[in-house]
């Protein structure tokens, strides 16, 4: 297991080079979100299919989460805004890579774009969005409720029932990284940037929903506020666009890819002459 | 590929010797839940019955690359299939799949 040591914690990292051996078409970093999920999401999705289109793939566990190391406490935004920074200035000291972020995933990255615009190219959100008041009291809410929930059988009892077993044991997962740390409360106590330092992130960024997901209310406002921002839907998902649609989310995000000038390579480099016929 | 002439030198591994190695991996993956060892068959599933996350894949995926080398790629194995169907694989088909790569003639085509 690949383990890169910041700050003395272990972060489990993944790394898939391009498939054929040749220098990568462009650096993507993969950033998972938060509680039930980890960079297997990733590695199980889109990862294979993008080292195999030419790109560099990075992924990593965050703080907490997955393999990595879990402190009892630390876990406002900015800690883990500051671990991609220090991953990447590790792993990619030269020049800035493209982020796809899941959930929380895009809110870190969302934060590494407007602390330091020079290490981000683009970010593809994935039913995501920045921090803000009502981002914080949402997920205060959420993590509130996780809390308590999560660690009752009754309710891993009615998960597995409605879920199935794998994400009632992800869930139960969960509830043990809410238990041991203080990332409930320290979540909602995240330092927010303004509206007007969310504003000013001017790399490319896509917002991809679920059109079932309540999140799909935001991306008018998002569109607005953001320089160079637009969102793309896919029909009849929730928020688990990830794992519950893995080859849309990779067409859209293959798409979005050659939109930045990416040349991507194999399978994936036919489709495009496919489409330009 | 590098490591492919020596591995061709001898009989490549067959089904019972792949699942005695995986059963090992396994053990080392769910070192902090334990495992017993003798629960592990060619059925067994990875989720409903030996209780693995998906980040148990991801190392288990680790070990069976430094294993075997390149030509063990879980992770393109899984990526083919919709999500039903991963949480439902068994220890078996993975077994068919690292003896089905490790044959000679499908180190020639990689």
């Amino acid at each position: 297991m690949a383990v890169l040591e910041i700050d003395g914690l272990p972060f489990h990292v993944q790394r898939l080079s391009p498939a054929d051996g040749r220098p990568p078409a462009a650096t993507l970093v993969l950033v998972h979100g938060l509680l039930t999920d980890s960079l297997a999401s990733f590695y199980f999705t889109m990862a294979p299919a993008l080292a195999a289109a030419g790109a560099e793939v990075f992924m990593y566990d965050q703080r907490g989460h997955g393999r990595s190391g879990r402190p009892h406490t630390g876990y406002r935004l900015e800690r883990f805004v500051a671990d991609l920074a220090a991953l990447l200035d590790h792993s990619f000291p030269a020049g800035p890579v493209h982020l796809v972020g899941n959930s929380f995933g895009g809110t870190v990255a969302f934060g590494l774009a407007e602390q330091r615009p020079d290490r981000v190219a683009s970010i593809l959100a994935i039913e995501s969005e920045p921090a803000s008041p009502a981002w914080a009291a949402k997920l205060d809410g959420i993590l509130r409720r996780a809390e308590t929930e999560l660690v009752r059988t009754s309710t891993l009892a009615w998960v597995a029932a409605e879920r199935g077993a794998h994400t009632a044991r992800l869930a139960r997962s969960a509830g043990r990284l809410l238990a041991v740390t203080s990332l409930a409360r320290d979540i909602p106590a995240s330092l927010l940037p303004g509206e007007e330092r969310l504003a000013a992130i001017a790399c490319p960024v896509l917002a991809v929903y679920g059109t079932e997901s309540d999140l799909v209310e935001q991306a008018a406002w998002l569109d607005g506020l953001l320089p160079r921002c637009r969102s793309a839907f896919v029909s009849g998902q929730e928020h688990s666009v990830l794992v519950e649609a893995p080859d849309a989310v990779l067409e859209l995000t293959f798409d979005w890819l050659r939109e930045q000038g990416v040349v991507l390579r194999g399978a994936a480099a036919c489709d495009l002459q496919r489409s330009a016929r | 590929m590098t490591g492919t002439a020596q591995t061709m030198d001898r009989q490549p591994p067959g089904e019972q010797e792949v699942l005695a190695e995986i059963t090992r991996m396994l053990a080392a993956v769910l070192d902090e839940y334990g495992l017993d060892e003798s629960e592990v068959t060619m059925d067994s599933r990875f989720t409903d019955d030996l209780e693995l996350e998906s980040i148990d894949l991801v190392t288990l995926a680790a070990q069976l690359q430094e294993r075997w080398g390149e030509r063990i790629n879980f992770a393109e194995f899984l990526a083919g299939m919709e999500l039903d169907e991963i949480i439902g694989l068994t220890v078996g088909r993975l077994v068919e799949y690292v003896v089905a790569r490790l044959r000679p003639e499908a180190a020639e085509r990689s």
